[in-house]
């Protein structure tokens, strides 16, 4: 057991350098893809809303493929899946709350 | 930038980013409002229980001694009937 324990401090400092490069792809990613956006993105979400909320209005979500609506319907429930992450978070608790 | 394993990072619209990020934040606010609610509620309950066993515990308590009592009654009664 003693072995092990003297082991440990080891394992994690290598365990580090083997991880830190592969931290760095993560993050070359992660700069362009989980970013916030910037202020100066503002006009293309509100354009990006009032395209969402054109199509519906006038009935073009009808016309897409299948193909593109299970897509749609997919990013859509992602996006709504952050709300019950973000909900876990702030309750500090997975399931339900602990009161 | 030629080197990452899978290839160019995918450009996200800023709209799908902002929606993430603000469901994120918006359930995070939530989930603490939420939590603080009902364990304030929680608290009150409590309190109101912890009064009533004061009080429960007591009436058990006497109703106990009256119970042993009628068994003591009623053993006293069996031996000096049976003798």
């Amino acid at each position: 057991m003693a072995g092990v324990v003297a082991k440990v401090p080891s394992m994690i400092s290598s365990a580090l350098t083997q991880a830190k490069p592969k931290f760095n792809i993560f993050m070359k990613y992660a700069r362009v893809e989980l970013a916030p956006p910037k202020l100066n993105e503002i006009p293309q979400i509100k354009a990006g809303i009032g395209k969402l909320l054109t199509s519906f209005k006038s009935g073009a979500w009808k016309q897409q493929t299948v193909k593109q609506a299970t897509l749609n319907t997919l990013v859509g429930a992602e996006v709504i899946f952050w709300f019950y992450v973000g909900e876990c978070i702030g309750k500090r608790h997975f399931v339900g709350y602990d009161v | 930038m030629s080197d990452l394993p899978y290839g160019p990072p995918v450009r996200v619209s800023p709209l799908i980013r902002f929606g993430r990020w603000s469901f994120l934040t918006a359930g995070i606010l939530y989930g603490a409002f939420h939590q603080n609610r009902l364990s304030k509620k929680e608290a009150k309950i409590r309190e109101i229980e912890a009064k009533e066993k004061v009080i429960r515990d007591a009436k058990l308590k006497e109703e106990k001694a009256i119970a042993a009592a009628a068994e003591m009654k009623a053993l006293e009664e069996m031996i000096s009937t049976k003798k």
